[in-house]
C-alpha cells in the first residue's frame, strides 16, 4: 500500500507540474489552452531525441527540451492565443484544439506512431518503510514540491507574481494603474508551457511515449483544473495530488479503470459542486 | 428593399432531398449515406453549438451511445432494425438525461471540457469495461432483419430511409427553431442572466435541448449501426470529435443548412481530398486555424452576407 | 483647459449608449456627472479612461488628442480611473496594493505610502493587512491613495461615496476636498448633497446625453436643486 501512495504522490507531481500551467492560463485569459499537451509531447520527444546526442544526459535533456519549448509556446501565444483573447471561449478552445492536432501529426511524420521506451534514468531503488521504491519516483516527489515552493515564492514575493495575482482577480483595475497586464500573462502562459514540457519529460519514463500522450494527459489536466476550480491555484495544487492518489489506488485494484475513476469523481464534485463559469 | 422568402420547413425538405438525391446519383448511394448520416449528427450537435451557443467537445458519446444501444440491442434480442433505431435514440436520450443536470450548469469552457470528460469514460466502458458484451476493441458484427415494405439491405433502400429521416430531423428542428422555443434558445445564447431575469427557467430549457441533441445523435449513431453492420469504439471514440466540430464550423453554426452543408463539406473533403493529402491530421488542423481566424460564418454564414449586401442596394 | 470632450459617441454594438457629449474641465476643478442609473456615467469615464472605445468624436487632454488610446497608456499619461464598487485586490495586502500602484510611476513606495497615511493615518495599522479585510470606506480611501501614486494630473471617480454610511462619506468628502487644488477631478456621484458640496460644476446626464451644465455655484449649493433637474 506504501508503495501506491508513494506512486499516488509521484503522479500527483506530474499532474501539478502540467494542471499549474493550464490553470494560470485559464485564470488570466479565460483560454482553455489544447496546445498545452502538445508542449507537453514535445518535451518528450525532445529529450528522446537529445539523449543519446548527450550521452544520456537526462538533466542536460530536461534543460534542451525547455530550451526549445520556450520560443515554440511564445509563437503559439502571440499568434493565436492574443488573438483570441476576450473573444468567445468557443473559438479559443477549437484553435488551440487544432494547434494540438498539427503538433501530433508533426510527431508522427518526424517520430513515428510507435510508442518510443524510454527507461528509468536513475534505475535505482531505495529502501523506504520496509519497500523498494524507485528513487526516481522521489525525485520526481521532490521536484514537484520544489516548483510548488517556487511558484508560492514567485506569486507572494515578486512583483510580477504579485501584478500576476491582481490581474487575475481584476484584470482591468491593473490596467487602470499603467501596467500592461497582458505582457505579463503572456509570461505566464510560457512559464506555463515549460512546466508542460518538465512535465512531459519527467513522466516520459513511467510511461508511453507515444503521439497521442498529450491528448491523453490533457483530460486527466482538465480534470484536475476543474475539481480544484477553475483558475484557482491553491485548488489545483491539491486536486492534482487527490487525483493522483485515486489513479494510483483505483490502479491497483483495476488498472485501466484508473484514468475513467478521475473523471467520475470529477462528475461526483460537479454535482455538489457545480460550477457557474 | 429586402425580400424574405417565407420558408416553412417544406421548401427546405425539397430542397434537402432533391440536393441528396443528386449527390447520390453522381457519385455514389453507399457513399451519400454516409453522408446524410452525418448530417443528421451535425444537426444534433448544432443543436447546441449554434442556437445555444455551448460548445460540446464530446458529442461522439452520443453517437456512440445511439450506436452501441442499437447494437446491443440487434446483438442479445430482436434484429430488427427500426426498433433498433428506436433503442438507439432512447440510449441517446437517455445518456443526455442523466448527465445533463451536471452539465448543463456549465458554460464556456467547462462545459467543452465535461462533455468531453464523459465521452472519454463512455470510451473507456465500451473499449474496456463493458468489453464483454460491447466486443471490446473489435466491437460488435451485426446482422439486420428485413422488415415488410423495407429491404434495407438493399443500399437505394437505406438510402431512401435515411434521407427520409434526415427530412424528418431538418423538419422538426426548423419548426422547433423558429418557435418561441428556438427564440429562447437564441436568447440563452445570447445572455442567459437577461432571459433569467424575463422569468425564464432557463435550466430546465438547457437540459430540455441537451436532451434533443443527445437524441438527434444517437439517431444518427443507430443509423450507422445499422449502415455498416457492425459498431466499435471508433463510433464513440473522443479524438473524433474534431470532425462534427468542423463541419458545424464550415457550414456555418446556428443553421440549419450550414450544418447540412458542413456536414456534407465534411465528408467531402474526408472522404476525397484525403486521398491526396498524407498528412491528413495536419491538414485538419491547419483548416480549423483558418475556420476560427479567417471563416467564421462557414459557408451558409457568407452566402447570407452575399445575399444581404446584394439585396440592399445603396441610399 | 485640461480635459475637452467634443462630440463624443459611444456605441455598444448597435445600441447607442452615448451621444454627442460635449463638456470641457479646467485644471484645478472638480466637476460631477450626476443623472439616474443607465444614463451613461460609468460609459463616459470608461471612455476617457480608455477601456471603451468612441465611435465618434474626441477626447483632448492637454491639447492631445487621447480618444482610442488603451488605459495603460492613458494612465501613465495622467488620468487615474477610480472604479466603481470599491474593487481592491483583495488578495494581496494595503502596502503590496500601495507597491503595485507605484510600480509603473517613478515614484518611491515609502512616498506613495506617506501620502495616504497623511489622507487617512489610520491606515497606518492596516497596511500589512490583507485588503479583503478592509471596510467599505477604507477600501475607497485605499484606491483614491493609490489613484493618487505618481501624482496624476486628472482623477476619474466612479460613485466613490455610493454605499458608504453618513459619517465614512464625510470623511471620504474631507478627502476629495483637501485634494482640490492640487488636481482636477471627473466625480460621478449620486448623492447631491455631496455634490453640492464638493463641485465647481455639475453636467447632468439623461438618456446618454449632457442634459445640461450647471456653472452657477448657487444652484450647485442647494441640493434640492439640483434634484430638480433630474
Amino acid at each position: 500500500m506504501i508503495g501506491t501512495l508513494i506512486y499516488g504522490l509521484t503522479i500527483g507531481g506530474i499532474l501539478y507540474i502540467i494542471s499549474i500551467g493550464l490553470s494560470l492560463t485559464f485564470g488570466s485569459m479565460r483560454i482553455v489552452n489544447f496546445a498545452h499537451g502538445m508542449i507537453y509531447t514535445t518535451g518528450a520527444y525532445i529529450l528522446i531525441t537529445a539523449l543519446p546526442l548527450i550521452r544520456n544526459n537526462f538533466f542536460l535533456g530536461l534543460l534542451i527540451a525547455i530550451l526549445v519549448v520556450i520560443p515554440i509556446s511564445f509563437i503559439i501565444e502571440k499568434f493565436i492565443v492574443r488573438r483570441l483573447y476576450g473573444e468567445s471561449i468557443d473559438y479559443a478552445i477549437i484553435a488551440t484544439y487544432a494547434v494540438l492536432l498539427i503538433g501530433v501529426d508533426l510527431v508522427k511524420w518526424i517520430w513515428g506512431t510507435s510508442p518510443i521506451p524510454l527507461s528509468d534514468p536513475v534505475g535505482k531503488s531505495v529502501t523506504f518503510l520496509s519497500i523498494e521504491v524507485p528513487v526516481y519516483r522521489l525525485i520526481i516527489i521532490a521536484v514537484s514540491l520544489a516548483i510548488c515552493v517556487g511558484l508560492w515564492l514567485f506569486f507572494k514575493k515578486t512583483i510580477v507574481g504579485k501584478i500576476v495575482i491582481a490581474g487575475l482577480q481584476d484584470r482591468e483595475a491593473v490596467r487602470s494603474l499603467g501596467i500592461s497586464v497582458d505582457k505579463y500573462f503572456s509570461i505566464v502562459f510560457v512559464l506555463g508551457s515549460c512546466l508542460a514540457a518538465l512535465g512531459g519529460v519527467l513522466y516520459a519514463p513511467i510511461t508511453t511515449v507515444h503521439p497521442y500522450m498529450g491528448f491523453h494527459i490533457l483530460l486527466i489536466s482538465f480534470a484536475v483544473v476543474i475539481v480544484g476550480g477553475l483558475g484557482s491555484l491553491k485548488g489545483t495544487t491539491i486536486s492534482a495530488f487527490v487525483l493522483g492518489m485515486v489513479m494510483a489506488i483505483t490502479g491497483r485494484f483495476w488498472g485501466p479503470a484508473a484514468e475513467a475513476m478521475v473523471f467520475a469523481v470529477m462528475a461526483v464534485v460537479l454535482i455538489f459542486k457545480p460550477i457557474e463559469v | 428593399m429586402t425580400t424574405k422568402i417565407r420558408d416553412s420547413g417544406a421548401l427546405g425538405v425539397i430542397l434537402i432531398a432533391l440536393g441528396f438525391i443528386l449527390l447520390g446519383s453522381a457519385t455514389s448511394i453507399h457513399r451519400t449515406t454516409d453522408f446524410i448520416i452525418f448530417c443528421i449528427f451535425v444537426l444534433g450537435f448544432d443543436l447546441l453549438y449554434g442556437h445555444m451557443g455551448r460548445l460540446s467537445f464530446g458529442h461522439m458519446l452520443f453517437f456512440g451511445s445511439g450506436a452501441y444501444a442499437a447494437g446491443l440491442l440487434v446483438r442479445y434480442t430482436t434484429t430488427n432494425p427500426l426498433v433498433a433505431i428506436l433503442v438507439g435514440i432512447c440510449g441517446g436520450a437517455l445518456v443526455g438525461a442523466i448527465l445533463g443536470p451536471v452539465v448543463v450548469r456549465a458554460t464556456g469552457a467547462c462545459f467543452a471540457l465535461i462533455n468531453l470528460a464523459f465521452n472519454q469514460v463512455g470510451y473507456f466502458l465500451a473499449l474496456v469495461a463493458f468489453a464483454k458484451f460491447t466486443g471490446g476493441e473489435d466491437g460488435l458484427s451485426l446482422t439486420f432483419s428485413n422488415i415488410p415494405f423495407l429491404n434495407i439491405a438493399n443500399p437505394k433502400v437505406f438510402f431512401g430511409l435515411t434521407l427520409f429521416c434526415l427530412c424528418l430531423t431538418y423538419y422538426f428542428l426548423k419548426r422547433l427553431t423558429s418557435s418561441p422555443y428556438g427564440i429562447l434558445l437564441r436568447a440563452i445564447r445570447e445572455n442567459e442572466t437577461r432571459a433569467q431575469f424575463i422569468g425564464y427557467n432557463t435550466y430546465r430549457y438547457k437540459w430540455i435541448t441537451f436532451v434533443l441533441s443527445s437524441s438527434i445523435s444517437a439517431f444518427a449513431g443507430a443509423l450507422a449501426t445499422i449502415n455498416y453492420s457492425y459498431v466499435n469504439p471508433s463510433f464513440i471514440d473522443p479524438t473524433r470529435n474534431v470532425e462534427v466540430i468542423f463541419a458545424a464550423l464550415i457550414g456555418g453554426a446556428g443553421n440549419l443548412y450550414g450544418a447540412i452543408l458542413g456536414g456534407v463539406s465534411y465528408m467531402l473533403i474526408s472522404n476525397y481530398l484525403a486521398r491526396y493529402i498524407p498528412r491528413w491530421e495536419m491538414f485538419l488542423g491547419l483548416a480549423l486555424l483558418v475556420l476560427v481566424f479567417k471563416f467564421r460564418e462557414g459557408i451558409w454564414g457568407n452566402i447570407i452576407s452575399v445575399w444581404k449586401s446584394r439585396t440592399q442596394t445603396g441610399g | 483647459m485640461l480635459l475637452a470632450v467634443n462630440d463624443l459617441d459611444v456605441h455598444y454594438g448597435h445600441a447607442k449608449a452615448l451621444h454627442n457629449i460635449n463638456l470641457h474641465l479646467f485644471k484645478g476643478e472638480v466637476i460631477c456627472m450626476v443623472g439616474r442609473n443607465g444614463a451613461g456615467k460609468t460609459t463616459l469615464l470608461k471612455t476617457i479612461a480608455g477601456f471603451l472605445k468612441p465611435s465618434q468624436g474626441s477626447i483632448l487632454f492637454d491639447k492631445k488628442p487621447i480618444q482610442g488610446f488603451v488605459p495603460e497608456k492613458v494612465s501613465l499619461m495622467g488620468i487615474r480611473y477610480v472604479f466603481q464598487d470599491k474593487r481592491v485586490f483583495s488578495e494581496l495586502t494595503v502596502r503590496e496594493n500601495i507597491e503595485l500602484a507605484a510600480y509603473p510611476t517613478k515614484e518611491k513606495v515609502s512616498d506613495s505610502i506617506k501620502r495616504i497615511l497623511n489622507l487617512y493615518p489610520r491606515m497606518d495599522v492596516l497596511m500589512d493587512s490583507k485588503a479583503k479585510g478592509l471596510s467599505g470606506g477604507q477600501r475607497q480611501i485605499l484606491l483614491i491613495g493609490r489613484a493618487l501614486i505618481g501624482e496624476p494630473k486628472l482623477l476619474l471617480i466612479d460613485e466613490p461615496t455610493e454605499g458608504l454610511s453618513a459619517g465614512i462619506i464625510e470623511e471620504i468628502l474631507n478627502v476629495i476636498v483637501r485634494m482640490k487644488g492640487q488636481l482636477s477631478m471627473v466625480i460621478v456621484e449620486q448623492n447631491l448633497s455631496v455634490v453640492s458640496r464638493m463641485a465647481d460644476r455639475v453636467y447632468i446626464m439623461k438618456e446618454g446625453g449632457i442634459f445640461k451644465e450647471i456653472n452657477d455655484r448657487a444652484v450647485i449649493e442647494q441640493s434640492n436643486a439640483l434634484e430638480a433637474y433630474l
